[in-house]
């Protein structure tokens, strides 16, 4: 088990690289700019993707390196390359926050993710250094989630939302990193174009958006209810 | 022959999208579309013979069919067939011709992701498979292209992607948990995490399970996270709302009943199935609960699913024989009975151009014959015997007043009460009550969309009056199969 | 090898004349990032020298507490750098006086008693700029208590002394991601609690005042005592950063006079590449708008729960 070997260099490596990962995610919580949010995203996917390469050479996984370039490319680059196309297509720059101002979800972020860490100890049996490293990628990963929720949620702007999805799956991809490295090559490369299509597939989207509905701020898409 | 089967099956509606998007001629797609979906519902019922008799796996474990995704492919094609007949006669009245093979095309890949879905052995595959779908049917339900069709493709994709993500999640921690025992680089199939599950650590099983439920039953439309549903629902094309009700819901409900397969056996089974309980009785009474104030007619079919859906979760909770085959029966039923319905509204809204119900009156005077199966279907999934919901829903009723889950089976009777109530109450308004009266049309395709109507009607009443032995018997394997038993 | 007592002493007078050393560097830095001349780095100097020497005019609505809240102050001022590592790194008889959340106290009681001499004399401006510091208080506060907090679950002490060893001996400590986000917690706090941008800024307009607005009403040795006390206060801060959090190296150990010299020296030096980084933050930054005051405490705020949390898990 790959987890049951890792020495305390390894391990605050990790953490160095979990844990800033999680503070791009407060910078996307706490920005008001949407230009700032695909730039703190594609800071974070590098940072993964130093984890991913981390990973492969403290374990001796040989395929994380190919997942690691590729997450640098297509999570690091193209994404947000698109996003920055979306962003620009829209004529808004920045965000008007009506429900949530950034300050105050940087505090519920932080209550968030005491919240994760709770759970995080509950969810974990082995002790030791493994132990820590197990707690630490679930609270990050747990974290990174209900971050991109918590983003999902007080939002308005279809960009801002799509980050919070991305967000969601970058938790995912940072916490099977460390947990479960040697998951099969396959599903991980499968789920990475996935992504992209995800996000050529809202691009679409909000080019429709824009021109039936008029508006992308989800605040005035409110047309059914009930 | 089981595989030239699988092929058939899944080439079929591959070969009807390719020659929709190459041949950019709507008659032509249309008829290929048909056949491709008749093609597969007699596939369909073939491979099921042949799943009842043996479990096949093939391209090296990846593709997997045994009894109960065997009998949801049955389910999906039935409705695939009866949406694509459908279509022809509805589609043409959209008078967007030149769009039309591109929506037979994606409607036809919809099915193959569907079907895809049900086969897949690897979990993670099966949610990729999942994930697909969403894109896939994102693009139907937003095809009518107006704004509030946008809006309801925009609040789909981003609450499934989201809440399938938590389904993702509970699938890493899944693996995570079985990398103990299996090793840390193993084949991650339903088998496997099964084998898995007893050794690890309950906790970690527990929250897993639960990201899962929650994950795969947004997409299922389980409350509260069905907040997607009457949207999409409502505002798709009438046969892609019959495919997502009939179909789609269908297909992430078996990945539910697949993980309550995994853990069963283990501590957290108890928990398990009152998290299903719990999830299927909440939609049930929150979907009544709209019905009974609703003023769309399509949102008030799609709330219905949602109810249909909490009954298919209450079965599967409530477990034992009982349980399950009531649920599986519910299933089949579900998707005959919605589709009718759909195509009843469907129906409705183009003769009278509105989706309200206040507006729709005197609908036997339009269409006396297709509006006579409209009502008896309303009756039917009101829960009415001698149509099928009543005997399924009965079913699951009995298993769960036996058990522990005395005090849910016991909701549900109330609640059912109230939905037949209030559902034949909007169905009295539109077909008794005094109104304008409705200036009667000729539409083209009536015959095309009659048709499915019939189709979707005769089984609902056979199987109303008649539960099919073997089908009793495919259900009492599919039961041993999910809790290791042995018959 | 001097007598503990004098080094005590030592430590006292060092914050007590090198304040306004600081003050002045700062003041002229800021001038000079924006190509101008600047005063000179002695002028606080000799403004103090000039207040010292200017007859004290006391508003008729001023009580005890007008005469009280500078001594206060300043007193408080001059027992912190008793409890703190200023000069050498080993603890001196009577800094156990007080841990780390003590000194913190103490360092809280002198703002507080500026604060209550601005109210003191019924005086708008007065009212304002109180108010204002109390609303900056209550957002910073919970941020230095969680800042000690995180340092004191790190260093597993909530004396500086240990930390300051801590930091010196494990590397591995020193490069967690706990210390780091102490250390940006701590910058935040830094840029409020001294006073400067983007929270407040240093021209008179009252819009903007907030410090100058609690001493508009006095002049003479009292008002030379308030300024002290702030030039002081920010020398302590500077002080704790570097000496407990950022830069923890280059102290005298063992108490020889040449030691002592060359520690002031070397705190010199760390202040210096300290101030610069805070006039670059300055600089690049225009005043914040009075309700987004809470943005960059919040983003402290942020920093220090993360550092806690982060203490836990590795």
């Amino acid at each position: 088990m790959f987890l049951a070997h890792v020495s305390s260099l390894q391990a605050s490596i990790f953490s160095l690289l979990a844990i800033f990962s999680l503070l791009l995610a407060f910078v996307m919580l706490g920005s008001h700019w949407l230009r700032n949010y695909v730039y703190a995203f594609a800071a974070e996917s590098w940072l993964i993707a130093a984890l991913s390469a981390a990973v492969a050479y403290f374990g001796g996984y040989k395929e994380l390196y190919v997942i690691a370039v590729l997450t640098a490319l297509f999570r690091g680059l193209v994404l947000p390359y698109l996003l920055m196309g979306i962003v620009r297509k829209l004529n808004v720059k920045r965000e008007i926050h009506a429900v949530l101002q950034p300050a105050s979800s940087l505090v519920i972020g932080a209550l968030l993710v005491m919240f994760a860490f709770v759970i995080a100890n509950h969810m974990n049996f082995q002790t030791g250094i493994a132990g820590q490293v197990v707690v630490l990628a679930l609270t990050i990963m747990l974290s990174m989630k209900l971050l991109g929720f918590l983003m999902l949620a007080v939002r308005d702007e279809a960009v801002s939302q799509i980050l919070g999805l991305l967000v969601l799956e970058n938790g995912i991809f940072l916490g099977s990193q460390i947990l479960v490295p040697g998951m099969p090559m396959l599903i991980e490369i499968v789920i990475l174009f996935d992504l992209l299509i995800i996000v050529a597939c809202f691009g679409m989207l909000i080019r429709y958006l824009l021109v039936h509905a008029g508006t992308t701020s989800s605040r005035q898409l409110n047309r059914l209810v009930g | 022959m089981a595989q030239r089967l699988m092929l058939v099956l899944f080439l079929a509606p591959l070969i009807a999208g390719a020659l929709s998007l190459l041949v950019r001629r709507s008659r032509v797609s249309e008829y290929a579309t048909v056949i491709a979906a008749i093609i597969d519902f007699v596939v369909s019922i073939l491979l099921l013979r042949e799943a009842l008799q043996h479990r096949l796996t093939f391209l090296h474990n990846y593709i997997l069919l045994d009894n109960l995704g065997a009998w949801v492919i049955l389910c999906v094609s039935i409705v695939y067939a009866l949406a694509s007949i459908y279509a022809v006669g509805y589609m043409r009245l959209l008078d967007e011709d030149e769009r039309l093979p591109l929506f037979y095309a994606l409607f036809s890949g919809f099915a193959f992701t569907m079907l895809g879905a049900c086969v897949m052995n690897n979990v993670g595959v099966y949610w990729i498979a999942i994930e697909l779908t969403t894109l896939i049917s994102t693009f139907l339900v937003g095809f009518e292209q107006e704004a509030e069709s946008t809006e309801a493709a925009w609040k789909y994709i981003v609450v499934v992607s989201a809440g399938i993500s938590l389904a993702l999640l509970g699938t890493v921690l899944f693996y995570w948990g079985g990398s103990y025992v299996l090793g840390p680089s193993y084949a991650m199939t339903w088998t496997a995490l099964h084998g898995s599950a007893s050794q690890v650590y309950p906790p970690l099983l527990t929250v897993s399970f639960l990201l899962v439920l929650v994950g795969y039953g947004t997409k299922a439309g389980l409350a509260p996270m069905h907040t997607w549903l009457p949207d999409a629902h409502s505002e798709s094309p009438a046969p892609v709302s019959a495919m997502l009700s009939g179909a789609l819901l269908n297909a992430s409900m078996l990945g539910i009943a697949r993980f309550l397969g995994v853990v069963h056996g283990t501590s957290v089974s108890k928990f398990a199935h009152s998290a299903v309980v719990g999830f299927g009785i909440f939609s049930f009474v929150l979907a009544t609960l709209f019905i009974v104030r609703q003023t769309g007619i399509k949102r008030l079919m799609a709330y219905s699913s949602v109810e249909h859906i909490g009954v298919q979760a209450l079965g599967l909770g409530f477990g034992g024989p009982l349980g399950i085959a009531g649920a599986l029966y519910h299933m089949l039923n579900h998707s005959l009975n919605k589709s009718l319905m759909f195509f009843g509204a469907g129906n409705a809204m183009r003769a009278y151009e509105t989706k309200e119900i206040l507006k729709i009156r005197h609908v036997l005077k339009v269409s006396p014959v297709t509006g006579t199966l409209w009502l008896l279907g309303a009756v039917g999934i009101a829960g009415a015997p001698p149509f099928a919901l009543f005997l399924s829903e009965f079913t699951i009723l009995r298993s769960g007043i036996a058990g522990r889950y005395r005090w849910a089976a016991i909701v549900f009777v109330i609640f059912l009460i109230v939905v037949f109530i209030s559902f034949l109450a909007h169905f009295r308004s539109m077909y008794f009550q005094a109104g304008p009266e409705p200036q009667v049309r000729r539409m083209p395709g009536a015959v095309w969309r009659a048709i499915p109507m019939w189709l979707a009607f005769v089984p609902l009443l056979v199987l109303g009056l008649w539960w099919p032995r073997v089908l009793w018997n495919a259900f009492m394997q599919i039961y041993f199969g999910l809790t290791g038993g042995t018959p | 090898m001097l007598n503990d007592i004098v080094l005590q002493v030592l430590q006292v007078l060092a914050v007590l004349l090198l304040a306004p050393l600081l003050q002045g560097f700062i003041l002229k830095a800021e001038e000079r990032v924006q190509r101008s001349t600047g005063p000179s780095l002695f002028q606080p100097y000799r403004d103090l020298w000039k207040l010292f020497h200017k007859q004290p005019i006391v508003p008729e609505s001023a009580s005890w507490i007008y005469f009280a809240a500078p001594i206060v102050a300043f007193t408080a001022m001059l027992i912190v750098p008793i409890l703190i590592p200023v000069l050498t790194d080993r603890p001196l008889p009577i800094s156990d006086m007080a841990d780390m959340l003590g000194g913190g106290m103490v360092l809280t009681l002198g703002s507080f008693a500026i604060m209550l001499a601005g109210l003191d004399s019924g005086n708008v401006y007065g009212g304002i700029g109180s108010s204002r510091s109390a609303m900056l208080g209550i957002l910073a506060e919970p941020i230095l208590i969680l800042v000690l907090v995180g340092i004191s679950l790190l260093a597993k002490a909530m004396l500086p002394f240990v930390v300051n060893h801590t930091l010196l001996d494990k590397p591995s400590v020193y490069w967690s991601p706990t210390h780091i986000f102490l250390v940006l917690a701590f910058f935040s706090l830094l840029l409020v609690e001294t006073d400067r941008l983007p929270i407040h800024s240093s021209t008179h307009i009252e819009i903007y005042m907030i410090d100058e607005a609690r001493i508009l009403e006095y002049s003479g040795p009292l008002f030379a005592l308030l300024k002290w006390a702030s030039m002081m206060k920010q020398f302590i801060l500077y002080t704790i950063f570097c000496n407990v959090f950022l830069l923890p190296w280059a102290m005298a150990q063992r108490g020889t006079a040449l030691g002592e010299v060359g520690s002031v020296l070397s705190l010199l030096l760390k202040f210096l590449v300290v101030a610069i980084s805070i006039v670059v933050v300055e600089t690049i930054q225009s005043r914040l708008r009075f309700y987004r005051y809470q943005e960059p405490l919040a983003a402290g705020f942020l920093f220090a729960v993360l550092a806690i949390v982060s203490s836990q898990l590795i």
